[in-house]
């Protein structure tokens, strides 16, 4: 059976380009005198990341140097990703501390949940992005490398307004 | 029998049970920290008060008896109002230590505080602080963290019969104290460790090794003696992190010993035969399951066998190397020795010691037709097939083994290890250890109990019922076994001993064997 293919009669202002393009052409011309710049000269310049982004994990340290972490056990448990390892040991005093802790930024989908729950204020998500690697290892942090971050940490929430409203 | 109401919910216990145990049999669970169904009652610590109708004040209801037609409401106004007072008192002294904190995750602290504790402390003066104390044996002491429910103290005085440990001071200075020169030391002490609700008494050999959340749980039977007492095998990523005791009234009510608790590293071992392993000239290699089980059935086929049997098997398996030994040659024979070990009771138990028999299924291998003896390498003749099931024989001589080497024509070693003097088998078939497989045990007063899997076992080691189910068919065997329910069922339709027993029917306390020598009356739990 031969398909019978209806052919649509539409005036011609309704299938003309002519106005759309204008209409396009009228948008960037806006564009091109509003002064009003979105455009960053990144890395020249930077914008001002908001004080809860969440991004690269740092742990905090104590004032003589070592990792607040205490090893509860709670970031690797709260972790939706999963990427956090910890083995959990004894340092020289009998105290509790990470000999192994490790947050794999690749998996981790920077909920921020880790920095909620740590009782110790160790491990916090940081206010940073920026990450380049040559290798997909070079994406697990360990222990030194997450003290040795400097960059500020994100605070979870406005102390002013905790509810955020 | 009396009954009576406990939130709204009818139960019928006999006379004399406390209203806490007739809130456990309606399934109603009545905060609680100085009470333990295994130790007397002391009624210190005011946790377990509710409301009784028609009583004028709040009952403790782990020292209140039960009556009939009683109403009891535990999570009443009044009652809930005394129990936060009890938990805001406790933890007025009590560090915010739980992210250090062993107990963590485990604390009965913990969970009814959450459940009926205040949101916030009002207590704002400093802390009692006081410094850790090793008590000796496995244990060490928070006293930070003690609640002073003297659980401890009743265990060591009325169970263990050995009072080491008194309440010193009085007040708010109290804490749990040492006699002088006296250690925690007796082979029981360790059961402090489970019976402290909180984390005031820990274990030294798990001390901040993992989180109670962390760790997957399997009822197991221990296999460090021929008591068999239950347990629970508790792993971390696949390695056994500690055993704890788990309830039998009838074998070991709530308790284990210490060498039980602490013998658990060889199911971590890593030197273990990982692949079935075959003689090529010189050296054992690695090759396929049916190649290495067919080399082990011609080896075995119409020759004389002495079998050196582990009495750490299961039944199951000890009772198809049986099998195997009918298949082989005339005259074959199977023989187990025991390591042997100081007896420990626990005085305030009824028949429950550390046996000096330290291997699990000693009975079992008995029952089985395998003979016992303390020289088993002395059971291998000239011309013979040792066929090494597990056994342990690093206590014999050199000159003793080397002897049987002699001896022995041929050797097949089934197990977890191939020791360095059996080098020279023929052919090794892995098997997968006791936490890696399930199986049943006998104990000493023929108790069948059921182990289950706790961990997966290494590379290609496969349970021992599955490898010798393989060789009998390849002995010409008809046997058919696919799971370990059918090697105990092929069990109990062989064996009279064992008659009548299903595999599902052992549930999580075990059943006596027909013909166990001294059957024991069941004894029920202290409280129950
Ligand atoms: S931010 Fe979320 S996903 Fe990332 S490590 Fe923390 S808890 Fe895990
Ligand atoms: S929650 Fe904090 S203290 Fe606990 S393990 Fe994680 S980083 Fe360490
Ligand atoms: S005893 Fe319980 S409440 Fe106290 S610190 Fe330990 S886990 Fe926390
Ligand atoms: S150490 Fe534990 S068991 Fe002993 S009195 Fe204190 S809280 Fe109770
Ligand atoms: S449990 Fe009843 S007073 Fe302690």
């Amino acid at each position: 059976m031969p398909i019978g293919v209806k052919v649509l009669e539409r005036p011609i202002e309704d299938v003309s380009y002519v106005r759309a393009t204008l209409t396009g052409m009228g948008l960037t011309l806006r564009h091109l005198v509003n002064p009003h710049k979105v455009t960053v000269q990144y890395p020249e310049q930077r914008e001002q990341l908001s004080p809860r982004w969440r991004g690269t994990h740092r742990m905090l340290t104590t004032d003589d140097g070592k990792s607040k972490c205490v090893a509860c056990g709670l970031c690797p448990t709260v972790c939706p990703a999963n990427c956090i390892k910890l083995v959990p040991g004894e340092d020289a005093q009998g105290n509790r501390y990470p000999l192994v802790f490790e947050i794999d930024e690749f998996r981790c989908i920077f909920c921020g949940y880790c920095q909620e729950v740590c009782p110790e204020e160790a491990i916090h998500v940081g206010r940073h992005y920026e990450n380049s690697e040559y290798s997909r290892d070079g994406f697990v942090y360990d222990l030194e490398r997450l003290m040795a971050q400097t960059h500020p940490v994100c605070e979870m929430w406005d102390p002013a307004d905790p509810r955020g409203e | 029998m009396i009954t009576l109401t406990i939130e709204g919910r009818q139960v019928s216990v006999p006379e004399g049970t406390s209203i806490l145990e007739a809130g456990k049999a309606a399934g109603i669970l009545i905060p609680h920290y100085c009470y333990h169904p295994g130790l007397p009652v002391a009624g210190v610590c005011r946790m377990c008060l509710v409301e009784v109708e028609k009583s004028p004040k709040l009952a403790p209801a782990c020292a209140t008896a039960a009556a009939d037609g009683q109403v009891v409401h535990v999570h009443s106004e009044s009652a809930l109002e005394a129990r936060q007072g009890v938990l805001e008192l406790l933890l007025i002294n009590h560090p915010l230590d739980c992210p250090v904190c062993d107990q963590s995750g485990e604390c009965e602290l913990q969970d009814y505080t959450y459940a009926e504790g205040r949101r916030s402390t009002r207590y704002r003066e400093p802390k009692r602080v006081n410094p850790v104390e090793d008590f000796g044996g496995d244990v060490v002491y928070v006293p930070n963290r003690c609640i002073l429910c003297t659980r401890c103290v009743r265990f060591m005085e009325t169970v263990a019969e050995d009072p080491v440990l008194n309440v010193s001071d009085r007040g708010d200075h109290a804490l749990i104290g040492k006699f002088e020169n006296q250690d925690l030391t007796h082979p029981w002490a360790g059961n402090v460790v489970e019976l402290c609700p909180v984390g005031a008494l820990l274990s030294k050999d798990f001390l901040n090794k993992a989180r109670s959340w962390d760790m997957d749980r399997a009822a197991s039977v221990c296999p460090g003696c021929s008591q068999g007492c239950n347990i629970v095998i508790e792993t971390r990523d696949n390695v056994v992190a500690r055993l704890r005791p788990r309830p039998n009234a009838d074998v070991n009510q709530y308790f284990m010993c210490d060498e039980g608790r602490l013998n658990y590293r060889w199911l971590n071992r890593r030197d273990r035969v990982a692949e079935p392993l075959v003689r090529r000239g010189d050296a054992l290699i690695p090759v396929d399951w049916e190649i290495a089980i067919d080399a082990a059935a011609r080896t075995l086929t119409g020759r004389r066998v002495t079998a050196i049997v582990s009495p750490g098997l299961s039944n199951e398996v000890l009772y198809l190397l049986r099998r195997v030994l009918e298949r082989c040659g005339a005259e074959s024979e199977g023989v187990f020795a025991v390591r042997q070990g100081p007896e420990a009771p626990l005085p305030g138990v009824p028949d429950l010691a550390v046996r000096a028999d330290r291997a699990p299924n000693v009975q079992g291998a008995e029952l089985m037709g395998f003979r016992r003896t303390d020289a088993p390498l002395d059971a291998v003749r000239s011309g013979d097939v040792l066929l090494l099931a597990d056994a342990d024989l690093s206590a014999a001589g050199a000159a003793v083994v080397s002897g049987a080497l002699a001896r022995a024509a041929d050797i097949i070693v089934i197990g977890t290890t191939v020791p360095a003097w059996a080098a020279g088998a023929g052919a090794a078939l892995p098997l997968a250890n006791m936490a890696e497989d399930e199986g049943t045990f006998t104990n000493l007063r023929g108790r069948v109990q059921r182990y289950r899997q706790a961990k997966s076992p290494p590379a290609l080691a496969r349970p021992g019922w599955s490898v010798l189910a393989d060789l009998l068919v390849a002995l010409g065997d008809p046997i058919v076994v696919w799971t370990p329910a059918e090697a105990f069922s092929a069990l109990a339709q062989a064996h009279p001993a064992f008659a009548g027993m299903t595999y599902e029917g052992l549930g999580a306390t075990g059943t006596v064997v027909a013909d166990a020598r001294e059957p024991r009356a069941v004894t029920a739990g202290i409280g129950a």
